[in-house]
């Protein structure tokens, strides 16, 4: 009897949270990230089944102990997450924010060398250098989309290259910022750099209030602004936004070079970033490699639901992950099988944000299951009544 | 149903307790890792094979670890946690590392410190410091080129390649040593001048690329036999290309005959023998003291360089089966007058161009090639 | 006891905030054409879905043959015979005709396609119920009509005897309706079961045994149709007594507001012109209707006046104004509303709340925006008072999204959108389309109040009736020009058909208007 009482209140609670609109998203997060959990910490189990418990503990726990290291690896991320899911509201979809983001590194790392500025402004100016450096690489991709509707996601992975073939030669042509026999750039003067937070033992520096504060601007351009109506008017439904006539190319290109530009921050907020080491700095190495925040920033977007707010939380929690992740390397696992575990954390999370619906039916399919239990339930004890 | 898998989730975590209780705690040698990975075929596979032979021998635990970000306060980052993880040798492969051991070493007095190919400084250089706690390792590559060089001319061969990677240090005294051999050989051959043409080439790059593979090729094409490829993975381009072409490579760092068939010998230094003389001098032979505070060279004269003269698992191979003429004879013979200092390559070279590059008139200027032309290609 | 192969008892289903089904109870005898009428919400999808093991009731069960089942989804209902043409097809696009009919049954020897054994049963199938299909021809290349008979055909395959029809003669031209009720007589004669959901009377009345009416989710009751008339059932439906007659005074045209001279517009897939040398006037006061079968170039010159796409030759002026080359921003502040043909694709942002599509039209007027910043406050308002104004219903008022809310709401809300904007010509594109007695009523007294203020009415339409019923001045389309015109109460639907279909034409009479 009690149970027929308690199961019906549970079928309730999975149906408020399953078909409330805000709920749904953020429940549907957050068991994504559940099972994201699961599956790493199957992967660890199999790995070294003696030592799953406490790393796996240190990947959870262990983030706490580094809030700085946090924030400090958040800060790219964020920036790069957000200049996928700004776009993805328009429905346009911009991988080229790894290129993006090196176009954002070499234009800041420019103006940190071959600028001579006073020290309270030039790293503000090699902040503004790297996101119009970003601009220059988002508006290339939204011009041919707007005019000769080429599509984004290709010009944009051609993009990411180009940009970075065409920064290692910049690089390595320039004498003043390159150190061949490190095959690097020479460390950043002082004055370049963005002021550190004060954390002892980390990085973390000025660059991740900015880069909330942007998030929560692109929030309420996106919510409260005509700009933002139509772009995603524009991303839900391109059809009606040109019934409605909104100028599309103008918001393509629009959206691309603001895209660009975040992602382009998201450059000199890593490059830029101070060392807690005397007169280091961080370095450009032009070896040919795509940069990985580029694409880490399409899982930060999919977890954030490419929503600006979900994106600062999104990106702190996958850098959350990550800090634990390396802490837990000391638990004897090989890097490499920690760097498994945190990818499958972290795209099993982003990606089951696709399977929303999925996991919202199947959740409804177990209320449902149990209420006709209920019901089975109940008839055969009708049953057994009539019988007597 | 869902209680089942509640429960079993909560038996396999407890076991797992249990188990995480008897688990060792602390890994006493650690190696940190560069920018590239654990099986990159150079530096740090090579110190971490060395290291781990080591360590498995003796019954040390010992563990790598991979820094979060290549940075100097990255890579110090990773080599503190390292410490915190138990690690009381610490070993940092590459020049990399150069900054992040000046800050660790007077951080950690009691932990000691192996850096290969480089000696610790601060950031902008004003100090260079070795202390009693760290052990700095170097290379004589012109050695180990040297004798790559001259086992090609000796062997028959006057149309030589050389494609390093980027010009860094080690990178440019594999090849001034390569034609300084080619020279050598030559005069005791008693060749021409000018009989040898050495194609002379960096890619930029230590990557594996069409590129890379494309201009091996015309090389090849244009009737050079043998390419020294002497850059990380633009070996294997070269390789590949040779493959196509018929012709020869002269491998790299480690001995590469065993990643292809028209590899014909490799100029090699010994970065696992040198990890485990060093570890050896720290637990066992007390010798430590040879090597704290300084740079030490791994040259011929301690068996760091050399051609490859042992097959691995062949007791009585032949190392220099694929050569037509030159024989293990010939090699000791040159080796002796490494070893015994009557002839020393020359190492480095001034350079105007700022990536390194040097040109023709550069080289055989400075390196003194008579019997060598060079053609520097860009 | 009779005999039922289908009971649905005491079905009850609940959604967040609505009980789409309260207590409804559908008996379906065997062999008979069983019509599910209601206005759009009234829960007849949702019956239908319950059937068809998309949605779990709350409360209530399902029999077949006197045995409760339980039906899981679409694989069980299958399983029971129960096949399902949906308003939407669900067919694949780049499959054939064979492909999608055999999909998910294929034929196979240890896994190999048996496409001939699939290929012969399709085509017996097909002849013996006359439903002429190619079955190599893809889909996306054959028309509505074609696509339906497909998804017949997947019923049939499966051996289904139980079939139901969601709202199937929506998207069909008069001929077509006409051979569907053939057909459906057909399997009813096989000792098939038929399921017919529609809003549509005459239907019902042509084709159906019983009806069973639902209203705002609730069961209305079960009557025989050879007992009852249009009047009743539309009474039961709506709740009170329906006009079917449209209330139009006689008025006088005013001054031209719209001018198509000469318009061409080159079609998308073929090298003829979907529109060619097209001329007409509309003037204050008078609603213009252009007729004609689908796909006589209709929705291309639509398309072109309204700026969806371009023009290729010839001028469209708007209240004296050039508008051929203008973008749609500039036609709409001229003065052009437009009720678009598709309300999904172009007339909503489905995703958006009401509030938001309401001013998806005025967002940027100094009403609803500050220096780029939109006036909420004012959006709502504007929004509750359009929607008092225009009766439209929606489940949580303007944060309603639209996509969940019913088809006949979301078209009023574009008609309040489109009519209380500043406007002197509304284009209406088959703005009855998919809408159930009650809300055409209403559409149409919205058209003819428009018409009434002064304003100049484009209206597209398919429906015979509706042409005569609502306009003032017909204008037949056929092959892309202009064939003939008409007042509407000098024509008769026989006529019209005969222009319609090509068969009669007269070019003069309208070139002649044009030039007046």
């Amino acid at each position: 009897m009690q149970k027929n009482k308690t199961s019906p209140s549970l079928k309730d609670r999975i149906h408020t949270l399953t078909s409330s609109k805000g709920g749904s998203a953020f429940t549907a997060t957050l068991l994504a990230i559940g099972m994201g959990l699961l599956f790493g910490f199957l992967v660890m189990l199999l790995a070294s089944p003696f030592n799953s418990v406490p790393g796996f503990l240190e990947i959870l726990l262990g983030g706490a102990s580094r809030l700085g290291d946090v924030l400090y690896f958040a800060t790219p991320i964020l920036m790069t997450g957000l200049a996928v899911g700004f776009a993805f509201k328009m429905g346009l979809f911009n991988i080229g924010a790894s290129g993006q983001y090196t176009m954002g590194m070499f234009f800041s790392l420019y103006v940190a060398f071959m600028w001579e500025l006073p020290t309270s402004i030039h790293w503000i100016a090699c902040i503004i250098a790297g996101m119009v450096g970003g601009m220059l690489w988002g508006i290339i991709p939204g011009l041919l989309k707007a005019t000769l509707n080429v599509n984004e996601v290709i010009t944009s992975i051609m993009f990411n290259y180009i940009g970075m073939y065409l920064v290692d030669m910049w690089i390595q042509g320039n004498a003043v910022m390159y150190v061949s026999s490190k095959t690097r750039t020479q460390y950043l003067p002082a004055s370049a750099q963005i002021p550190s937070l004060g954390i002892t033992g980390s990085n973390v520096n000025f660059a991740i209030v900015i880069a909330i504060v942007i998030a929560v601007l692109l929030f309420v351009v996106l919510n409260k602004t005509i700009f933002g109506f139509e772009l995603k008017a524009t991303g839900f439904n391109k059809h009606a936004s040109q019934y409605a006539g909104m100028n599309g190319k103008r918001n393509i290109i629009l959206t691309m070079v603001i895209a660009g530009g975040l992602a382009g921050l998201g450059g000199a907020f890593a490059i830029l970033a101070p060392s807690s080491i005397a007169g280091s700095s961080m370095t450009y190495e032009p070896i040919s490699v795509i940069a990985a925040n580029g694409f880490n920033g399409i899982a930060v977007a999919l977890l954030g639901n490419s929503s600006p707010i979900g994106i600062i939380f999104s990106a702190l929690f996958i850098s959350y992950i990550q800090r634990g992740g390396t802490l837990a390397t000391m638990f004897g696992y090989k890097p490499e099988i920690i760097d498994v575990v945190i990818a499958v954390i972290i795209y099993f999370s982003a990606f089951s944000m696709l399977m929303k619906n999925t996991l919202a039916k199947i959740l409804h399919n177990m209320a449902n299951k149990v209420h006709t239990k209920d019901a089975e339930n109940r008839t055969t004890k009708d049953h057994k009544k009539g019988g007597k | 149903m869902k209680k089942k898998l509640v429960l079993l989730l909560a038996a396999v975590m407890s076991i797992g307790l249990l188990a995480g209780c008897g688990a060792q705690s602390g890994y006493e040698i650690a190696l940190i890792t560069d920018k590239g990975n654990i099986d990159d075929k150079s530096f740090n596979q090579g110190a971490w094979d060395g290291l781990e032979a080591y360590a498995l021998a003796n019954d040390i635990t010992h563990k790598y670890y991979k820094p979060e970000e290549a940075s100097d306060a990255g890579y110090l980052a990773q080599i503190e946690m390292a410490i915190q993880g138990g690690a009381k040798v610490v070993i940092t492969p590459g020049y990399l590392f150069e900054v992040a051991v000046y800050e660790a070493q007077t951080k950690y007095p009691d932990v000691k410190f192996i850096l290969l190919d480089g000696a610790p400084h601060t950031a902008d250089y004003s100090d260079f410091k070795t202390n009693d706690n760290v052990a700095s390792i170097m290379y004589a590559e012109e050695q180990s080129g040297y004798l790559a060089g001259y086992a090609a001319v000796k062997d028959g061969m006057t149309k030589l390649g050389f494609m390093g990677g980027m010009a860094v240090p080690a990178v440019q005294a594999f090849g001034y040593g390569y034609l300084q051999g080619a020279e050598a050989a030559a005069a005791e051959l008693g060749l021409a001048d000018g009989a040898i043409t050495v194609t002379y080439h960096y890619t930029g790059d230590f990557a594996e690329t069409d590129t890379n593979k494309a201009t091996a090729k015309t090389m090849y094409q244009e009737g050079t036999e043998v390419i020294f490829a002497c850059g990380g993975s633009v070996g294997k381009s070269v390789m590949s290309a040779a493959a196509e072409a018929g012709t020869k490579v002269i491998g790299v760092d480690v001995d590469q005959r065993y990643d292809s068939e028209t590899v014909i010998t490799s100029a090699t230094k010994g970065l696992g023998a040198s990890v485990q003389a060093v570890l050896d001098a720290i637990y066992k032979t007390k010798g430590w003291d040879a090597y704290s505070g300084t740079t030490t060279y791994f040259n011929a004269a301690n068996s760091g360089v050399g051609l490859p003269t042992e097959i691995i698992g062949e007791e009585n191979g032949n190392a220099f089966d694929r050569f037509t003429a030159f024989d293990e004879a010939q090699y000791d013979a040159v080796f002796a007058k490494l070893v015994d200092g009557s002839v020393v390559p020359v190492r480095s070279l001034t350079v105007a161009d700022p990536n390194g590059y040097a040109t023709a008139e550069e080289l055989t200027a400075g390196l003194s090639l008579v019997k060598v032309t060079v053609e520097a290609r860009q | 006891m009779e005999n039922y192969i289908i009971e649905m008892l005491h079905i009850t289903k609940e959604f967040p905030g609505i009980k789409a089904n309260d207590d409804i109870t559908l008996k379906l005898k065997k062999g008979e054409i069983h019509a599910l009428l209601g206005e759009n919400g009234a829960g007849k999808s949702t019956l239908m879905s319950v059937l068809f093991g998309l949605y779990q009731p709350e409360k209530g069960e399902i029999k077949k043959n006197g045995e409760v089942v339980q039906i899981n989804g679409p694989k069980d209902a299958n399983e029971l015979g129960i096949g399902m043409v949906h308003q939407h097809f669900k067919l694949v696009e780049i499959f054939t005709v064979l492909e999608n009919i055999i999909l998910g049954v294929e034929p196979n020897r240890m896994g190999f396609l048996q496409k001939k054994e699939a290929r012969d049963k399709v085509i017996a199938l097909s002849e013996k119920y006359g439903l002429q299909v190619d079955p190599d021809a893809y889909i996306e290349k054959i028309s509505v009509g074609m696509q339906q008979r497909v998804e017949i055909l997947k019923m049939l395959y499966r051996d289904n005897d139980i079939l139901i029809f969601d709202e199937p003669t929506a998207v069909l031209t008069p001929q077509e309706i006409d051979e569907l009720m053939e057909i459906m007589r057909g399997f009813s004669k096989e000792g098939k079961s038929i399921l017919f959901i529609t809003h549509k009377l005459n239907e019902i009345m042509s084709v159906a045994d019983r009806c069973t009416v639902l209203r705002k989710g609730k069961y209305i009751g079960t009557v025989d149709i050879k007992e009852t008339n249009k009047e009743e059932l539309s009474r039961m439906m709506v709740g009170r007594d329906v006009n079917f007659v449209v209330d139009k005074k006689e008025q006088e045209a005013g001054e031209v507001i719209l001018s198509v001279d000469q318009v061409t517009v080159a079609s998308k897939i073929s090298k003829k012109n979907s529109v060619s040398d097209v001329s007409f006037k509309v003037r204050a006061g008078e609603i213009v209707c252009l007729a004609g079968i689908d796909g006589n170039g209709q929705t291309e010159l639509v398309s072109a006046i309204t700026g969806l796409d371009k023009i290729n030759q010839g001028e469209v002026l708007l209240c004296g104004k050039n508008i051929t080359k203008a973008p749609i921003r500039v036609r709409s502040k001229t003065g052009m509303s437009h009720i678009p043909e598709d309300r999904h694709k172009h007339g909503l942002v489905l995703d958006y709340s009401l509030e938001e599509n309401t001013v998806l039209q005025r967002y940027f007027e100094p009403v609803f925006q500050k220096k780029g910043f939109i006036k909420k406050p004012q959006v709502r308002t504007y929004c509750e008072t359009l929607s008092g104004q225009f009766d439209v219903r929606s489940g949580q008022g303007p944060v309603t999204i639209v996509r969940t809310m019913s088809g006949g709401n979301q078209q009023k809300a574009i008609l309040a959108r489109e009519l209380d904007k500043k406007h002197e010509l509304l284009v209406a594109v088959q703005p009855t389309r998919g809408l159930d007695v009650g809300a055409i009523e209403f559409v149409h007294k919205q058209l003819v109040a428009t018409r009434d203020a002064g304003k100049a009415v484009l209206l597209v339409s398919l429906e015979l009736d509706e042409v005569l019923n609502v306009s003032d001045r017909i204008l037949v389309m056929y092959e892309g020009e202009i064939v003939g015109e008409f007042k509407s109460n000098e024509v008769t639907p026989q006529e019209l058909g005969l222009y319609m279909s090509g068969a009669k034409r007269n070019n003069t009479k309208e070139n002649s208007y044009a030039k007046k």
